[in-house]
Formats: C-alpha cells, structure tokens, sequence
C-alpha cells in the first residue's frame, strides 16, 4: 500500500521512497525479499525494452508510434528498411528515453495481421511467463503467435485460434499475482480447446 | 460523539477508468475515476518537471437537498476541485511523469454532508487503483462542533445546525494535514480535541481504504461492475 513502511534502513527498493532513513513504499505491490512487484501501473519506457506499437503518424523523416503511455515513441526511417503506414503495428526495441521521456525506437519489425489486446504493463512479465513459459503454452495451445510487448500490448496472430489465446490473455491479466498460474491457464487452454472440437 | 456514519469502500468499478473507487459514508454515495498519466494537453499548462494534477468535483443533479444538489461549475465545486487536487499534489510523485496530466474526476450521486472527506477518501483508493506512485494514502473526515461538544463526521443536519464544521485529511504516515478547512469559530482546547477525534476517526477511515483494494485482487474478476448491496 502507499505509505506503508517497507524497511527500516534507507534501502534503495524500486516503486519505493526513502524518508527520514526509512522506505516506503509508493504503490499497491507485492513485498518478498527485498523486492516490490506492483499490481498496478502506468509504463515507463526503459531503452532494451520490447514494445508492441501502433503507427499513429508518418512523418518527413520517420514514424511516431502509439505505445499506451503518455510519450508516443519515434522511429526514425533510417534505422529501417519496411515502410509502414498509419495503423499499422510494429514490434520494437526502445533504443533511447531522455528526463523529458522522449522515446525512441529501432528495430522495428512489422508485424502480421492480428488483433490487440491491451493489458496492463506490470502484468506482462507473467504473461511471458519463466523462460517465456506461460507464452509458449498458449502458443502451442492454440497455434497463434504472440507477441507480448512490455508497454503492455499484446499482438495476436497467425491462423490458429485467437479467440481462446485471447481469453488466456485476459485470464493471465486478471490473475497475475496468484501461484501456480502456469498450470491453470494449461489446465484451461486443454479444457477449452476439447470443447471446441 | 466520536461515532462514524457507517463507510463502505469498493475500488475498480470502472471498465474504462485507470483507477475507480465507489464510496457509501452515510447517505453519500460517491465515484471517483482517475485517469492518467496521459499526455497533457492543452500543451501549455504541460510542465517539464512534473505531471500535472486536475480535479473536477461535480455533483448529479439530483444529488442532494436544497442548494446542495446543484451541478455544473459553480463556486462551491470550484473551491472542492481545487482542494482536492492540492491535497494530492502533495502525495502524488508527479516528478516521474514529466509533460503528462493525472486527471482526477469525483462525482457526487447523492449527498448528505462530508462530501469533500468522502470525495477525498475515494480519489485516494481510485489512484492507488490506478498504479499511481504516492507517498501515502490520504484519508479524510470531518469534525464539528454541536451543542457545545465536539463530534466527529457530521451529516447534514449536523452540519447546517451545529456551530462550527471542520473538514480534516490526513496523510497517516507522517500526520501531516492535506486539507485542512473551517466554518464557524472554535477554541483551541475545542480544535485540538477535534483534531484528535479526527485523526482516530481517520485510522478507521484508512482501514477500510486499504481492504477495498485488497479485495480486489483477493477476489479478481474480469469485468468491472458496481453491485451495492
């Protein structure tokens, strides 16, 4: 919870702030071993990370792109060799973000027809899952390819079953903070797929 | 005198809304929905240091009784508007989203005295709802003064009749005051006792903050809605 005490020392924690040689912590978040998972929260772009964005605008020397944050990212069409067009979504890395949260990217690559699921950002990481479990799980379940950004889109495509990746998707979003959810979400991609057969 | 009208607290009852919380306290029934951080726009209110906190108060037109219930822009909700969103400018840790606004809307349904404490302690569920860095959770409550005697979070009628009304939010880690307002006259033995009242009544106030969101994730569903039982 906002506010409540995390540690008595002035320990650096993410999500947290130190005050009079105590942190606290700032968000709503899980607390285990010295470390603060939030539940909840806007994205805040970091270079390395993978994003999944939407081209908003095609500009003289490169593309802007929607990435469900405030800061919409630019592309500068140096960096790459596809052309894209308004609309269209692409799967990036954030290459630059300055203290005015000017965001760039490069190594886009355009991605296939698909739909989007937006998530929230904090949740991602369970959507991936260890060693990209969880997604190799609904890849292989419903024969889709997914593409999880870590700003919080979630691109579906391919030929295989997008409905039920889907609804994986959204489960995974609403559960991300219980145990075992690996086996849930298997549990209930075999369920589903028998019924659908 | 130091008995609460009986407060009930649901977060995230909003599809669309970042962060959303509903609040029963007596006869009030109020929403908050947070948006944001999102791009600041106009542009020229946009800082390069901080985000920018908005607030609009409103009231439903059939909100309330008498001169209450009126919506739309009028001085009474300028001047909530305007302490609300000072008493979370200075918990917010805006500094982290420069050129974004954090926009904070609370709608009166029904009113009936202690709307501003009430509209307090919903915002401030709707933003931890929402993900929203803050050094605390603020809660509020009122205290008044009837017949003489001090007692905590007065209705209307309390409020209209009594002698003097006193609207306190608290930030419960450091104590500090947020929001901090007065009608009519005290004394000062009568401001440090409601002062006291108030701060035990907030305790309660925060308790009940902090379930309402951690029943959220204790019971997570897909879709948002809002069943008041």
């Amino acid at each position: 919870m906002p506010g409540e005490l995390l540690s008595d020392r002035a320990d650096r924690i993410a999500y947290a702030f130190v005050d009079n040689g105590k942190a606290y912590s700032t968000v709503v978040g899980l607390f285990a071993e010295g470390k603060l998972v939030p539940l909840e929260g806007p994205y805040e772009p970091l270079p390395e990370d993978y994003i999944v964005g939407i081209v908003a605008e095609v500009k003289f020397s490169g593309y802007s792109v929607d990435m469900n944050t405030a800061y919409s990212a630019f592309l500068s069409s140096r960096e790459i060799r596809e052309r894209y067009s308004m609309g269209d979504a692409i799967f990036a890395k954030v290459s630059m973000v300055d203290e005015v949260r000017s965001v760039e990217v490069n190594d886009a690559k355009k991605l296939p027809e698909g739909r989007l699921v937006k998530v929230s950002s904090v949740k991602i990481p369970r959507i991936i899952g260890k060693k990209n479990s969880m997604v190799d799980t609904i890849k292989s379940a419903t024969g889709c390819d997914i593409f999880a950004g870590r700003n919080g889109y979630v691109w579906i495509a391919g030929k295989g079953n997008a409905n039920l990746a889907e609804q994986a998707v959204r489960m995974i979003e609403v559960q991300a903070h219980t145990t075992g959810l690996t086996d849930r979400v298997a549990a209930f991609l075999k369920s589903e797929s028998g019924k659908q057969q | 005198m130091d008995e609460l009208r009986p407060v009930k607290i649901v977060a995230r009852v909003l599809n669309d809304a970042d962060g959303s919380a509903y609040i029963e306290w007596g006869k009030n029934k109020i929403l908050a929905g947070v948006y944001g951080p999102s791009e600041c726009v106009p542009r020229h209110e946009q800082s390069l240091y901080r985000a920018v906190v908005r607030c609009r108060y409103n009231m439903a037109p059939f909100s309330g009784m008498e001169e209450h219930g009126r919506s739309g822009p009028s001085r009474r909700s300028k001047e909530l508007s305007k302490v609300i969103k000072e008493s979370f400018e200075n918990v917010i840790i805006s500094e982290n989203f420069p050129k974004t606004q954090i926009e904070i809307f609370v709608e009166v349904l029904q009113s009936d005295g202690g709307t501003r404490c009430a509209a307090v302690t919903a915002a401030a569920v709707a933003l931890a709802d929402a993900g929203i860095p803050m050094k605390d959770m603020i809660s509020a409550v009122a205290v008044c003064k009837i017949d003489g005697k001090m007692a905590v979070d007065p209705g209307k009628e309390e409020d209209n009749f009594g002698e003097s009304d006193m609207p306190i939010a608290f930030s419960p880690r450091t104590g500090e005051l947020l929001l901090y307002q007065m009608d009519g006259l005290l004394t000062r033995d009568e401001l440090a006792e409601g002062l006291k009242l108030a701060r035990d009544a907030s305790e309660k106030i925060r308790k009940l903050q902090v379930d309402a969101i951690k029943k959220v994730y204790e019971e997570p569903k897909e879709e948002r809605f809002l069943i008041v039982k």
